[in-house]
């Protein structure tokens, strides 16, 4: 009875957390998307996204691109293309 | 025994008449005491009517005249009773070509988006009448000269409201509002920042030459950065894309005035 309980514990923690983070996840591909797009980049689709550090990320996109998005010293948002 | 049966006879006769003939005299009482205010009341019944067919060229009455007749026939059966019951005394009617106020009306079919509100005040104006007694009849006329004045007070702040609504401009409450918005992520946020200074510096460069009028080159930064803005903007926070849309012209003045802008 114990390991049922704790199986649907783990499984009802696993989905609860996982819909936030998927929706963090979406929320943060969408912001990258829009500034590589400011920028005047492209980026059809973002397929990855890797955080470097604070404000600082590397993403994949569907054609290919890939970009390197950070905040630099002067708080400046930098697209690089990679 | 016969005699009796007649007595008798004679007797439920005289007392059914008796009854039938108290009935009738209290119905007629009712009736004259219906009557009796009516013909002030006719004045005002007789009036709608007249009042409504003159009026109804314009488009505006039909569903006015309807609206009155359908509320009337709901609201109170009785007083249309009154009013047939009156109708035999159409040497009352007399009154009702006195009665041209009504067709003071018309002014609020001049205004066709107070039309529900006149046509309203007319509807009770007119139900009124009909449920009180015949000394409403001054307030009916005045309630139907009144709505005549009170559609142009109505309607003249409503145009005003819209226009002043657009170009007001509340430059702190648009950048809270951009500040806060989730429909920007972080990273575009700062990326949007970085050009809206790009811009500002671009026409403080401006200022401090010569040359005061803005160029052509920079109207159109401007117009592309609201434009990405408004891109951003328009499918997570709808309101806040009105906003900075309709500000746009008031938001470029200042940036075109080296006065305005210096206050900024």
């Amino acid at each position: 009875m114990a390991p049922r309980i704790s199986a649907l514990t783990l499984t009802v923690v696993t989905l609860l957390g996982g819909v936030p983070l998927a929706a963090a996840d979406d929320a943060l591909g969408k912001d990258l998307k829009a500034t590589i797009a400011l920028q005047g980049m492209t980026c059809d689709q973002l397929v990855e996204s890797k955080r470097n550090a604070d404000s600082d990320y590397t993403a994949s996109c569907k054609d290919g691109n890939r970009y390197h998005i950070y905040v630099n010293a002067q708080g400046r948002v930098i697209v690089q293309k990679l | 025994m016969h005699r009796l049966a007649i007595a008798g006879f004679l007797l439920v006769l005289s007392v059914s008449g008796c009854a039938w003939m108290k009935g009738t005299a209290t119905s007629e009482g009712r009736r004259d005491a219906q009557v009796v205010p009516v013909p002030p009341n006719a004045a005002p019944q007789t009036t709608p009517p007249p009042a409504s067919t003159p009026a109804t060229p314009t488009s505006t009455l039909p569903a006015e005249a309807g609206s009155s007749t359908d509320n009337g026939s709901e609201r109170s059966s009785t007083p249309a009773r009154a009013s047939d019951a009156a109708q035999p005394p159409p040497p009352a009617t007399p009154p009702p070509p006195t009665t041209p106020p009504p067709p003071a009306t018309p002014p609020p079919p001049v205004d066709p988006a107070n039309r529900s509100s006149s046509a309203k005040a007319r509807s009770t104006g007119d139900t009124r009448p009909a449920k009180v007694a015949g000394a409403a009849a001054a307030q009916t006329l005045q309630s139907v000269s009144s709505p005549a004045p009170l559609p142009p007070s109505s309607s003249a702040p409503a145009p005003s409201s819209t226009p002043n609504a657009s170009p007001t401009l509340n430059l702190a409450d648009l950048e809270q509002r951009l500040r806060e918005t989730r429909a920007i992520g972080v990273f575009t946020k700062l990326s949007l920042k970085n050009q809206v200074d790009d811009l500002l510096n671009a026409f403080r460069e401006l200022y401090r030459g010569p040359d005061k009028h803005p160029s052509a080159e920079l109207r159109q930064r401007y117009d592309l950065l609201l434009l990405k803005v408004l891109t951003l903007l328009q499918d997570g926070d709808p309101p806040l894309a009105a906003a900075i849309s309709s500000s746009r012209e008031a938001i470029w003045s200042i940036l075109a005035d080296p006065d305005k802008f210096a206050k900024i």
